[in-house]
């Protein structure tokens, strides 16, 4: 028996490799939209079609249509940009964009709110720093990430360089992109097979996204159990790479009442060595390209693919494609998944300056930081690179001990920092409102008050300089790894939010929900006894999620399955 | 017998003329003698005597006058019309002739010429006769010896360069060899009391004489004077007011439907006439500065009847004898009235030197307010019972003082759902739909577009054949797409054929409409090439000019004309009335 397969899975099998009507749909100049196959088939352009949500309400009765724009996403492997790419962000930013840029959760650019007509424009300039936005969106590998900071040591620039060939090489094949963005030749379609065109993927790609990172412990910046695949790098007494653990099955997003979906942290598969392991990430990908669920996409994410076959199943599969069977896992151990701010120094004389960017959105703000400027004058004389972190913020890498004195006064003069709170630098929020088609409620726009709140309720306790990680999405979908976070909130509704607690601050023990629905005085209210409890009880040492469930307040999520188990407050906090 | 239809300088109006033919034209012999029998009765019974009808003058007396009109809003038209009623009167057999269509043939033929021209913007001639103005005004323009002539001038003080346009036409008939038989008379905006008295004495001077036996005249009125004094405004109660522009616009045009109870009979392409009300705030600061603060009945009639915001040089000398200020007397003097009138306002003038002025020389040194026309936005056709247009709002600041359009800030500002506006339709015949089955090209960006959202809506409920293609063009895609809406329908109904559109402020590299003709120009000259009409409505100043020039170019490049050849081919265009404005 055949079960009809997911809508999209037609759609992408009927696109002629991802091509459909998207060259039609941008000629067309009298409407921002395009269709509603296109809309699937453009984010695997790197592309999401998105309307202002703040100006629904008055567009109908202006007789215009929706506000429409594209979300761009580039693809930048392991988050690393030369000064000259950051000056065509800047520009494209300001030129084509909504004047912002935003730095994501997975190391790369977002533009915001370019228009059909402009799109275009905007990817021809990306191309003209050789950069492109292909997968960056969509059934396919998407932007890998890689541990941040190379320059620090040798192990890091290794996996620099694997995040970077992992993206090359389970890159789309299609010549749609550049056909359509680029006005590249059209190539006659038709006579080659789906193994000329995408030897990887085939015809239809993959059933779901799929997200790819590499770490190096001790620091699991990348948020490794959050992802569909996963390198560890794995160093030897010497200090030498050995070669990587390899992880499966990780991934945040949900559907709220749906406890057939869930988050989920990822498993570790086995060892291979550095030679091995583009073999291994091609392996996993064509595994999970043929074992996916295609009928149901709210359950086609590699995590359910691992849950359904099981962690031997693939790991036996996995080495059989590799044509290599994966060693016993090595032993790692991470400490935490935030970013070190301020000035390092690395091994070859150069220094790296990590900058605190407020959820992730660079720009001039009227009277107060002018952010996009100063990074634009930083670019401007800059001879090393710029790194976009996992948590949303940006490290001017590489930096000449010439060229230090003159980035520490840009620094000053623009109002840029390191500097925020412990629990602002920690925290993290998704996009959401007004452009995100996905949010129910507000966060980019939110959290950064509701940080002030917790600040004040902290500092009132003692516990200022105490490291919480806090983080906060729109929907349940994940963007800002919300169910890896000690606080975490999902919106439900205009201002209602799912309070999380309990994941572990290294990101290796997803959170438990606590309070349904929840307004900001009732979280905060709901929080306030367990920070007084933590402020008097807490052990040496002890993160507050670990308090939290040692103190029994909430229950502590093993893995996927169990996270819709035992939800709740698990004693009332008055009780103690 | 054949029938010969009653002529039509027959002292019935042209719609009484087509109903007298239509009764006449198949009636029987019988039918005829019993109406001649009944009408001759009719007046032996009225005039109590036995005088029989007839007609003012017999035909074989009637003398030759050409009515000459240039005109740009229709009102040098409308007085053309007054005039040829007013002449036929005076035993005139007049010949209304559009100075758009005006030959040098023409001219040396007439003996008797009226020329009633308007001057628009700054001191340019209407744009349909640019062409024939530049005739006259040049070299191969004919001699005129023996013309009599007189020429009525409309215009406006507010512009620098007040009635140049009728006043070189009558310097240059004279120096033509025409004979000055009356004064020329320059109009203001209020133009109807002068423009009547310049008829009245214009005709009596160059009247035919009264021949000897003129036997029993019945003098008839044909309305003459009726004519020149404007009908009164209807009551116009407005159903819907939106602002079209996104709240993240710096732009701001409403969209205003207007109800109307009583019939009225627009067509696409006609405009309507709205009048103002003042800001009250502004007739309150006028009213304090000149010493009658309190006045409430002069406050209403300052709000409703006078431009309070009109400064020009002539408003200057008028306040300058009133109260005989020396600053403003000097700045007269020394010919630097122009620089200061230069973005300022009655308010400037009177705040500058606040001095008790009497309610006679208040009004003195005001305009009667006038309407502002704007091109009618939809098609009695969709809209039975229901007027549009579209205002784009005029809010700009100058010598630290905030401006507003009085029109438009009216509407935009102080107009409500449900209020009442005063409007009077006014009718432009020289910007009219083909026959169903021609093309239609539209160009009309911004407020612009109006008359073609009418167009469209006409062709789309007649079912034309013709294919519609109109180019738009604004600031952003997003914030001011006027109608987006509505035009997406028209292309999915295929009451638009095509559409093109240029923002100009969505990217670096600006693009306006003329920028999309040019990428189209293959496709426009095909179009144009089978017969299409090309409409342009919109701003006079640049757009109109660009587009013409633009279409120029696509000939020159799509039929490899010279540029002479080129515009040749667009001069034919307009000749053959394929090529229409209506700008401002």
């Amino acid at each position: 028996m055949t079960e009809k397969l997911a809508r999209n899975e037609y759609l992408k099998e009927a696109s002629r490799y991802l091509r459909g009507t998207l060259a039609e749909g941008l000629a067309n100049d009298v409407t921002g939209e395009i269709s509603e196959d296109d809309q699937q088939l453009v984010k695997f352009h790197g592309m999401y079609l998105q309307d202002e949500r703040d100006l629904r309400a008055e567009r109908t009765r202006k007789k215009l249509e929706k506000a429409f724009s594209f979300m761009i996403r580039v693809r930048i492997p392991g988050g690393v940009t030369t000064p000259q790419q950051w000056l065509a962000m800047d520009e494209i930013g300001r030129i084509y964009a909504n004047g912002t840029l935003r730095l994501t959760t997975r190391e790369t650019f977002q533009f915001h709110g370019v228009i059909k007509s402009n799109a275009k424009a905007a990817i021809q300039r990306l191309d003209s720093v050789l950069l492109d936005t292909i997968a960056a969106c969509g059934d396919v590998n998407r932007n890998v990430l890689s541990a941040s900071n190379p320059h620090q040591s040798g192990t890091h620039q290794a996996a620099y360089e694997l995040a970077k060939n992992i993206s090359d090489h389970l890159l789309p094949r299609t010549g749609a992109y550049r056909e359509i963005w680029l006005d590249g030749e059209k190539i006659a379609g038709g006579e080659e097979t789906a193994e000329v065109i995408e030897p990887i993927y085939g015809h239809t790609y993959l059933p779901r996204k799929f997200k790819t990172v590499v770490a190096v412990p001790p620091q699991n910046d990348v948020d490794i159990y959050a992802h569909d695949l996963g390198f560890i790098a794995i160093l030897g007494e010497d200090g030498q790479l050995q070669g990587w653990n390899v992880t499966v099955g990780g991934g945040m997003g949900m559907t709220h009442g749906n406890t057939e979906t869930f988050p989920r942290t990822a498993n570790v598969l086995g060892f291979c060595k550095p030679d091995d392991a583009l073999k291994f990430a091609e392996a996993v990908l064509t595994t999970q390209r043929d074992w996916g669920d295609r009928t149901n996409r709210a359950h086609a994410r590699v995590k359910y693919t691992v849950e359904t076959r099981g962690v031997d199943a693939w790991r036996e599969e996995v080495g059989k494609r590799a044509g290599v069977p994966f060693e016993p896992a090595r032993p790692f151990s991470f400490t935490g998944t935030g970013d070190r701010f301020g000035w390092t120094e690395g091994e070859d004389g150069r220094s790296h300056l990590t900058l605190f960017i407020q959820n992730g959105r660079i720009k001039d703000v009227p009277g107060g930081a002018q952010m996009m400027t100063g990074l634009r004058r930083i670019a401007e004389i800059h001879d090393g690179e710029f790194r976009m972190t996992s948590n949303q913020n940006v490290i001017v890498a590489n930096v000449s001990p010439e060229k230090r004195a003159q980035i520490e006064q840009l620094v000053a003069e623009h109002g840029l920092t390191s500097e925020a709170s412990a629990i602002r630098r920690n925290a993290m929020a998704c996009v959401a409102l007004p452009t995100c088609g996905l949010a129910l409620a507000e966060s980019e726009r939110y959290l950064p008050s509701l940080i002030t709140l917790f600040e004040e309720r902290l500092n009132a306790l003692g516990l200022g300089e105490e490291e919480i990680i806090v983080r906060m999405t729109g929907c349940p979908n994940g963007c800002a790894r919300p169910y890896l976070a000690e606080i975490g909130f999902v919106g439900t509704g205009p201002g209602r939010y799912n309070l999380y607690l309990g994941a572990a601050f290294n990101g290796e023990r997803l959170s438990k929900l606590y309070l349904k629905d929840v307004t900001e005085e009732e979280a905060l209210e709901a929080l306030q006894p367990l920070f007084e409890d933590f402020a008097a009880n807490r052990q040496s040492g002890e993160h507050f999620s670990d308090f939290v469930i040692r103190q029994g307040y909430v229950a502590a999520t093993t893995n996927g399955p169990d996270f819709h188990v035992n939800t709740g407050p698990q004693r009332l906090a008055a009780a103690q | 017998m054949t029938y010969r239809p009653i002529p039509s300088t027959a002292p019935f109006s042209e719609e009484d003329i087509t109903l007298l033919n239509r009764v006449i034209a198949p009636s029987s012999p019988i039918q005829r003698a019993w109406l001649a029998g009944f009408l001759a009765g009719l007046d032996a019974q009225a005039g109590g005597g036995a005088q029989a009808a007839q007609p003012a003058r017999a035909s074989k007396t009637s003398e030759p006058l050409t009515i000459l009109f240039a005109t740009e809003s229709g009102n040098a038209e409308k007085l053309a019309a007054d005039a040829a009623k007013a002449a036929r009167k005076k035993g005139f057999k007049p010949n209304i002739v559009d100075m758009a269509d005006l030959t040098p043939e023409d001219l040396t033929k007439a003996k008797k010429l009226l020329v009633i021209a308007a001057t628009w913007g700054e001191g340019d001639p209407p744009s349909r006769v640019v062409h024939t103005y530049e005739m006259l005004m040049g070299d191969t323009a004919p001699r005129v010896d023996g013309l009599q002539f007189s020429v009525l001038s409309l215009g406006d003080t507010a512009y620098v360069d007040f009635c140049a346009i009728g006043r070189n036409i009558d310097e240059r008939l004279e120096a033509l060899g025409g004979t000055r038989v009356a004064d020329r008379v320059d109009c203001d905006l209020d133009f109807a009391a002068p423009a009547a008295g310049w008829i009245e004495s214009t005709l009596e001077i160059i009247a035919p004489a009264q021949t000897a036996d003129a036997g029993h005249v019945i003098e008839v009125d044909f309305g003459a004077r009726q004519a020149v004094v404007p009908d009164a405004p209807a009551e116009l109660e407005v159903v819907d007011h939106i602002n079209l522009n996104s709240s993240r616009s710096d732009k701001e045009t409403i969209h205003l439907a207007l109800g109307f109870e009583d019939e009225m009979a627009y067509e696409p392409g006609d405009a309507l006439d709205i009048y103002p009300l003042n800001e009250p705030a502004l007739a309150e600061e006028i009213l304090n500065a000149t010493g009658h603060a309190g006045n409430d009945v002069l406050r209403d009639e300052l709000i409703r009847d006078r431009d309070i915001t009109t400064l020009s040089v002539k408003t200057l000398e008028k306040f300058a004898a009133a109260i005989g200020d020396k600053d403003v007397q000097a700045l007269i003097a020394g010919g630097h009235a122009r620089d200061w009138i230069a973005g300022r306002q009655l308010i400037d003038l009177v705040t500058a030197h606040p001095v008790k002025l009497s309610v006679e020389q208040i009004f003195d040194i005001t305009r009667p307010l006038a309407p502002r026309a704007y091109s009618i936005a939809s098609s009695r056709k969709e809209f039975e019972d229901e007027v549009h247009v579209l205002v784009a709002a005029v809010r700009y600041e100058t010598h630290g003082r905030q401006r507003m359009g009085v029109t438009s800030s009216y509407i935009a500002d102080r107009l409500k759902k449900g209020a009442s506006v005063r409007a009077k339709l006014k009718p432009n015949k020289h910007f009219r739909l083909p026959e169903p089955d021609r093309d239609v090209i539209m160009i009309g960006p911004g407020t612009g577009v109006a008359p073609f959202r009418a167009f469209v809506q006409e062709r789309r409920a007649i079912a034309a054949s013709g294919r519609n293609w109109l180019f738009f063009g604004d600031r952003q895609f997003t914030h001011d797409f006027l109608y987006q809406l509505e035009w997406q329908e028209a292309l999915a109904d295929g009451s638009l054929a095509r559409m093109d559109v240029a923002f100009s402020r969505d990217a670096p590299q600006k693009v306006y409409v003329q920028d999309r003709m040019w990428h189209r120009r293959t496709d426009l000259v095909d179009w144009l090439e089978g017969g299409a009409k090309f409409y342009v409505c919109g701003d006079a100043k640049n757009m109109a000019r660009d587009v013409r020039a633009t279409l120029v170019k696509a000939f020159a490049d799509v039929k490899a004309l010279s540029a002479e050849n080129a515009e040749a081919a667009v001069r034919a265009l307009e000749a053959e009335k394929r090529y229409l404005q209506d700008v401002y």
